[in-house]
């Protein structure tokens, strides 16, 4: 097993002609610094260790509703996030649960004045207590802030493209100059909406990025059934914007083809669809894991998981001097399922920081049930 | 119901009438913005907006592609970012194109946010039948909407009740579906002079059309004047009809349906939309709830068939609501 690259043992054995170039980095990245490198590295773990530490605490039976794991597609997350300005908007899904507490996480984690969730109201939505966002109105990722600029999805996928384009707009009439940032899976690309958000934002050049977190199944429907591209990124040619593909385990290349769309939506030029390419490691949610082992390809699954996120990352700091091979070995949480992996293949810090979350929302109360029949109608004067 | 105008001008249809009210209120709100299909350079399908782009300009009125999701979803977006948005169906019946970013994304979004958020976005379009619109130009879906929480819905029967609707639901910080009945947009006999200063009607107070003691006619849109037509044959046999026009449907104003039917015992609610599941329905649900001990004869619907909305006279009267058979059930629930 490389040093550098936690689960290249695998690939070795299932590809042995194909070795890993030294990944050079793209115009974006080439200008972070060795800190905020690392600092990427840090989101990944943050990211992984969120999601394993709610499958063990959904095993222990102290969780209720379903997970939608976001294992092995890390980097898509914490690369399109550090591309952003704490004043920009994201519309997260489910499967971009650590989205909430990862934006405008570069303005520090616990700073109470980023414009981002902090992890005691995530986990406390997690869990369905009364501080989570949302008062635990709605399940999982349906949660938003208007004050920290994150559209609130629902369970209608693709449905908050229209949104960000009226965020957008909104945005450009109030004089401001923020991008929009849409999270959505492949599936959601064949939903009129999806057409219907994008073809708008296109007309009216709006800043919007649409991300598509290409993970190859929808569920239980591989791509074949959702569209008929071998990349879905030239759907982008049918509005006339830029359509940008990523390597989605690689956060350096997600963090640099999200730059050039941002850019792009900055200097008023319009939207664009940036693709990123990579695996859905688990079933569709929790519910699904054991149904998901039957109806997709082991060899598909075990190829899909072989690039960890995590250890390709590590790899590239370590490839550009910015980590030892000893250092990039001290927390080995790649290449590791929920079960397998343990705290101490992670970052204390990390540890310490979900620990606050699950500890606040296990304290915290569960909303007054009378909350059940509030805000329907939002009272007063009219304006 | 209305004070009379002490300032009088000319008389408007109602169509002039909803038309002054968005001008009005997009002089008023700077953050009021329209969107629709064709509402700009033509000024609508049916002329609502005429001349509003050339007013208030491309920032505020904008010509939209012929996508009734994303016209709703951006318009929930501007909401979340601080605009009030007023968004045209070209026909009330095309909304079903948009119906999940209305029913999921906006009239939830209170709800889910625990108040956080609120959603000033308007949503107003041509509905009715009895002008030989046929399937997809004639529809009253408003029962829709009344069946998903956190959406007002109002539809006005003349150019008064239009405007200061128009202007209460522009100011509203919830969603609103507002119902024009095209039938009655141009319509010369409901022509009416209107105040000039600025007036609104608040939601939830119905109006009093006619006042009788013998039955209650409970109705709305353009079927109030089938019922006033009605109460004015039965009253050429002695009989006496109240005829309240409920104005909107959520808020429904109970108190007043009850007030006039603890006077007469007797009512027959009309309207123009599909019987099963329709809002007549839910209007007779409520009375027998909420006043059941008033009541000397069960209370009966005159709505559509339960069909489409067919295309020529023949088969569309067939379908709809008439003045005949409102006194034929009138007769019926006086006879019980």
């Amino acid at each position: 097993m490389s040093p550098a690259d936690g689960t290249a043992t695998a690939e070795k054995k299932k590809s042995p002609r194909r070795t890993e170039q030294p990944a050079p980095l793209g115009p974006y990245s080439a200008k972070l610094t060795r800190d905020q490198c690392l600092e990427l590295l840090e989101h990944l773990y943050l990211a992984r260790y969120f999601d394993v530490r709610l499958i063990k605490e959904k095993k222990r039976g102290r969780l209720r509703g379903t997970l939608y794991s976001s294992h092995n597609q890390e980097a898509v997350l914490v690369g399109s996030l550090y591309g952003l300005l704490p004043t920009d908007w994201i519309s997260p899904i489910h499967r971009d649960m650590p989205a909430f507490f990862l934006k405008d996480a570069r303005s520090g984690l616990r700073n109470p004045q980023r414009i981002g969730m902090t992890i005691q109201e995530v986990c406390a939505q997690v869990w369905g207590k009364a501080p989570s966002p949302g008062r635990a109105r709605d399940n999982w990722s349906h949660i938003g802030s208007k004050k920290n600029r994150i559209i609130h999805s629902t369970s209608m996928l693709a449905g908050t493209i229209p949104a960000a384009a009226g965020v957008a707009l909104a945005d450009r009439l109030n004089g401001g100059n923020c991008v929009v940032l849409t999270y959505n899976g492949e599936g959601s690309t064949a939903q009129g909406v999806f057409h219907e958000g994008i073809n708008f934002a296109a007309v009216h050049k709006l800043p919007v990025v649409t991300l598509i977190e290409n993970n190859q199944w929808a569920y239980g429907t591989p791509t074949e059934l959702e569209y008929s591209l071998e990349d879905f990124a030239r759907r982008a040619d049918g509005y006339g914007i830029p359509g940008l593909i990523a390597d989605g385990q690689n956060v350096f290349d997600v963090y640099d083809k999200v730059m050039t769309a941002v850019e792009h939506s900055r200097s008023g030029k319009g939207p664009s669809i940036v693709e990123c390419k990579t695996f859905r490691a688990y079933g569709h949610g929790d519910h699904d894991d054991d149904r998901a082992a039957k109806y997709r390809p082991t060899p598909e699954v075990e190829a899909g998981r072989r690039r960890d996120p995590i250890a390709v990352c590590k790899r590239i700091l370590v490839e550009h001097g910015m980590l030892t091979a000893t250092q990039a070995e001290e927390f080995p949480a790649e290449g590791k399922g929920a079960s397998e992996v343990r705290d101490e293949d992670f970052p204390p810090d990390v540890v310490a920081y979900m620990k606050e979350g699950v500890d606040f929302a296990i304290a915290a109360p569960l909303p007054e049930a009378a909350e059940g029949g509030m805000w329907v109608f939002r009272e007063g004067d009219s304006r | 119901m209305s004070a009379v105008a002490e300032k009088v001008s000319t008389k408007r249809n109602m169509l002039t009438a909803l038309r002054e009210a968005l001008d009005e209120e997009m002089a008023r709100n700077p953050d009021l913005l329209l969107m629709g299909e064709d509402i700009g350079l033509l000024g609508g399908a049916f002329g609502v907006t005429i001349g509003l782009m050339e007013k208030y300009g491309r920032d505020r009125v904008y010509d939209m592609p012929i996508s009734e999701a994303a016209i709703v979803g951006v318009g929930v977006g501007a909401a979340l970012n601080g605009k009030t948005v007023c968004v045209e169906m070209q026909f009330i019946d095309f909304i079903s194109c948009g119906f999940d970013q209305i029913v999921n994304m906006l009239a939830t979004y209170h709800y889910r946010t625990a108040g956080e958020v609120e959603m000033p976005v308007i949503i107003r379009g041509p509905a009715g039948a009895y002008g030989g619109g046929a399937l997809y130009h004639s529809q009253m879906n408003e029962a829709w909407f009344a069946h998903s929480p956190g959406l007002k819905v109002v539809c006005p029967s003349t150019p008064y009740d239009a405007k200061g609707l128009m202007k209460q639901a522009l100011r509203d910080r919830n969603p609103v579906l507002f119902y024009e009945i095209k039938e009655l947009y141009r319509l010369p006999q409901i022509e009416m002079e209107l105040p000039a200063e600025d007036y609104t009607i608040p939601f939830g107070k119905a109006s009093l059309r006619r006042e009788g003691k013998d039955i209650t006619f409970v109705t709305y849109g353009q079927n109030v004047y089938h019922c006033l037509q009605a109460a004015d044959k039965l009253a050429e046999h002695g009989v006496e009809a109240d005829v309240i026009d409920i104005r909107t449907l959520v808020p429904l104003d109970m108190d007043s349906i009850l007030k006039s039917i603890a006077k007469t015992s007797r009512v027959v609610v009309v309207n123009e939309a599909p019987k099963t599941c329709g809002f007549a329905g839910e209007i007779v649900a409520r009375i027998t709830d909420e006043g059941f001990e008033y009541l000397d004869a069960p209370p009966v619907r005159v709505t559509r068939l339960d069909t489409p909305v067919p295309w020529v006279k023949p088969l569309e009267s067939f379908v709809l609501p008439s003045v005949e058979k409102i006194v034929d059930a009138a007769q019926k629930v006086l006879k019980y």
